[in-house]
């Protein structure tokens, strides 16, 4: 009976893999295809012919090499400010006790609960007066403090989970405060740090709407608006354009995670105090 | 979606006063550069609208016209942050039904003084009706689509029907065929109706449907004979004569195609602009027809909801901006612009060119001669039609082809849901 449980878990782990692949197949398989094939009733994962023109496609027709770094910076960039900004912060709000943590904690809550549409306009003012709609800068800005309530809060409960002992006990062995956290807290925290960072890069790349209301110039667009331009009015869609351009749009993201996922590592804690 | 209005401006506030110096400078006395956010989609059209601005960027080196490209979705967002931010584009491409409650609320410049005798009498009247609010042009129709039949010739001939060629056809003959046509292996007719409201606002005219009297604030709606004919007939015909596809019913007018690609079905409605895509995707040996326009007890008469050309209020060049317009719908401009857009040119000359050098070709013929049915619809002018589109009357028609409701409670959550709404 044990023999089989190993066996058992991998035909799990197999497929729920496939589960989650099988659009990505799907898309790599319509991107291939051609406008034909993508409206007929006969379905295929393997396309009957193939059909790279679709690729070139997606590269000539919507400046989708130029959006893809617009993305790639605008990404990067507000996730390198979101740690930044919520590594100290979240230490501070996961430390302090009183009531400075509580209306921190509360103005973070706040701040979640306006519907997009209610801020879209005050914001457009407010950076329009400083110059920074039609802007990546503006738009890295506005990735940055819409993503960093979340962060917050995702990254103060990973130091939450690190004992106070730990400081202590640096603490006794003639440690400061700084030395502590750089040797201590940071290494402890890593696993978090990757997660945050994950998921302000996904926000980031992902973000359509500010992106559609604030970037007027097409050299300014980003990929979600760019991809949204092959889907046209009255119900046209340029298929297998779309498929190909989506995959290329998906390989800066799935680069990124394949490097930050071999740092997602837990259990570093294990052992370290005693219960 | 959730935001963080709060952090959102704490940020922003922390950062302006480093960052003010990234903003744009203002021209210094140059020639006039107008903003022309372009809605094309369509690599033809793409190329179309842009050899259109360069022929004009070359005869008019005083006014510049630059293309900003957008994409649909979204774009009602999009402009009216636009407009309050004070930062619209000089003219703005969009559709009638949208563009309205624009100019309701002032955000559009009129037009009818710019508007060129001969332009203006080479609209439809019923055309632009559509684009005239309080008696104010507020823009310049482009682009239109009507509901026609595709039909396989074929799979008609094979059901003992005579393929019709008329100027019209009656919407009982449409029936009958369907119903003729369908066999054990075959229905008659697909019909995507997943967004059903439209299709039958835009095809109640035929039956003396209208919907809405009024308009703005205080538009009434009312719910008759003319507006509950059409979707009775497509309930006669799903359910009685068992001619209608039931998938289809539940599908995009292009999620219905492939089944009209396979044979499964003789007959297909569909937008007109879809010739294009039958064209370049039914298998080579499937022969194709667009059958002569439907017609009701109240003519062949279809809602129009043109694409327009309109221009921002703001704009300190209107009057060149409304030059660029009129150059932009003149006849040749529009006939190449729609012919690369599969779609039906908005005046009548330009219909007429295109039919010329069309000649008839994938069905082209019918498809223009659609086009001369397009006229207004009060729906364009009522205030909370959107909301009632999405909320109530949708859902009610979906509920009614699914024969969850009968047609008296259609009808009810019809008016019921329209009356909750504007209460």
């Amino acid at each position: 009976m044990r023999s089989l449980v190993r066996p058992a878990q991998y035909a799990a782990l197999a497929f729920y893999v496939l589960f989650l692949g099988f659009p990505l197949l799907w898309l790599i398989s319509a991107s291939v295809k051609s406008s034909g094939e993508l409206n007929s009733l006969t379905v295929s994962l393997l396309p009957q012919e193939w059909h790279w023109e679709n690729y070139a496609q997606a590269l000539a027709r919507q400046g989708l090499v130029r959006s893809a770094w617009n993305s790639v910076f605008v990404a990067l960039v507000s996730t390198a400010l979101v740690v930044l900004i919520a590594l100290p912060a979240s230490y501070v709000l996961a430390r302090l006790k009183g009531r400075v943590r509580t209306a921190g904690v509360g103005w973070i809550l706040v701040s979640q609960v306006f519907p997009v549409i209610l801020v879209i306009l005050p914001l457009f003012l407010v950076l329009r007066t400083i110059g920074l709609t039609d802007s990546l800068v503006g738009l890295t800005l506005v990735h940055t403090t819409y993503t960093l309530p979340f962060a917050l809060w995702m990254l103060q409960g990973y130091v939450s989970g690190i004992p106070v002992d730990l400081e202590e006990a640096g603490a006794m062995d003639g440690a400061d405060r700084l030395t502590v956290l750089r040797l201590i807290i940071l290494p402890l925290l890593a696993p978090g740090v990757v997660a945050t960072a994950m998921f302000s890069f996904v926000s980031s790349w992902n973000e359509f709407f500010f992106a559609l209301v604030l970037l007027q110039s097409p050299e300014n667009y980003t990929l979600p608006i760019t991809l949204k331009m092959f889907i046209g009015g009255e119900g046209k869609v340029a298929l297998g354009p779309l498929a190909a351009g989506s995959v290329l749009a998906a390989i800066p993201s799935i680069v990124f995670f394949s490097i930050m996922q071999k740092k997602l590592t837990g259990g570093l804690m294990a052992g370290a105090v005693k219960g | 979606m959730q935001t963080r209005f709060v952090s959102v401006a704490a940020g922003l506030s922390a950062t302006a006063l480093l960052l003010t110096a990234c903003g744009s400078g203002e021209g210094d006395g140059g020639p006039v550069t107008l903003e022309f956010q372009s809605l094309s989609d369509q690599p033809a059209a793409i190329e179309a609208t842009e050899s259109i601005v360069a022929a004009w960027n070359e005869a008019n080196p005083d006014t510049q016209v630059e293309i900003v490209p957008a994409g649909w979705d979204g774009i009602y967002d999009k402009l009216i942050t636009q407009f309050n931010g004070g930062a619209a584009p000089d003219i703005i491409h969009y559709e009638a039904a949208g563009v309205v409650p624009f100019a309701v609320d002032g955000y559009l410049a009129d037009l009818s003084d710019h508007m060129s005798e001969a332009a203006r009498g080479d609209i439809p009247p019923g055309v632009l009706d559509s684009v005239t609010v309080d008696g104010r042009v507020i823009a310049y129709p482009t682009e239109m689509q009507s509901y026609v039949v595709f039909a396989n010739r074929g799979m008609l001939e094979d059901a003992g029907v005579d393929v019709p060629t008329g100027e019209t056809m009656a919407w009982e003959d449409l029936r009958e065929i369907a119903l003729a046509a369908t066999t054990p292996d075959a229905h008659g007719l697909g019909w995507g109706l997943s967004s059903p409201t439209a299709v039958f606002m835009a095809m109640a005219p035929a039956f003396g449907g209208s919907y809405f009297e009024g308009s703005g604030p205080d538009a009434a709606l009312a719910i008759g004979e003319g507006e509950m004919a059409l979707p009775e007939l497509v309930d006669a015909m799903a359910h009685e004569d068992r001619s209608i596809l039931p998938v289809t019913l539940t599908q995009s007018g292009t999620e219905a195609l492939p089944s009209f690609y396979a044979g499964d079905v003789a007959m297909t409605v569909q937008g007109s602009f879809q010739a294009a895509n039958i064209a370049a995707d039914a298998p080579e040996d499937l022969d194709w027809v667009v059958l002569p326009p439907l017609e009701g007890p109240a003519g062949p008469w279809q809602a129009a909801n043109p694409q327009t050309l309109s221009v921002n209020i703001d704009s300190e060049h209107v009057e060149e901006s409304a030059a660029f317009i009129e150059f932009f719908t003149s006849t040749d401009n529009l006939a190449a612009l729609n012919e690369a857009d599969s779609l039906i040119p908005a005046t009548t000359s330009a219909r007429e060119v295109m039919g010329s050098s069309l000649e008839g070709e994938n069905g082209w013929d019918a498809v223009l001669a659609s086009g001369e049915y397009l006229e207004s619809s009060p729906y364009l002018f009522v205030d909370a039609y959107a909301q009632w589109k999405d909320t109530v009357a949708t859902p009610a028609y979906q509920r009614f082809l699914a024969q969850e409701i009968d047609a008296d409670g259609l009808a009810a959550e019809l008016e019921n849901g329209w009356e909750e709404i504007t209460r």
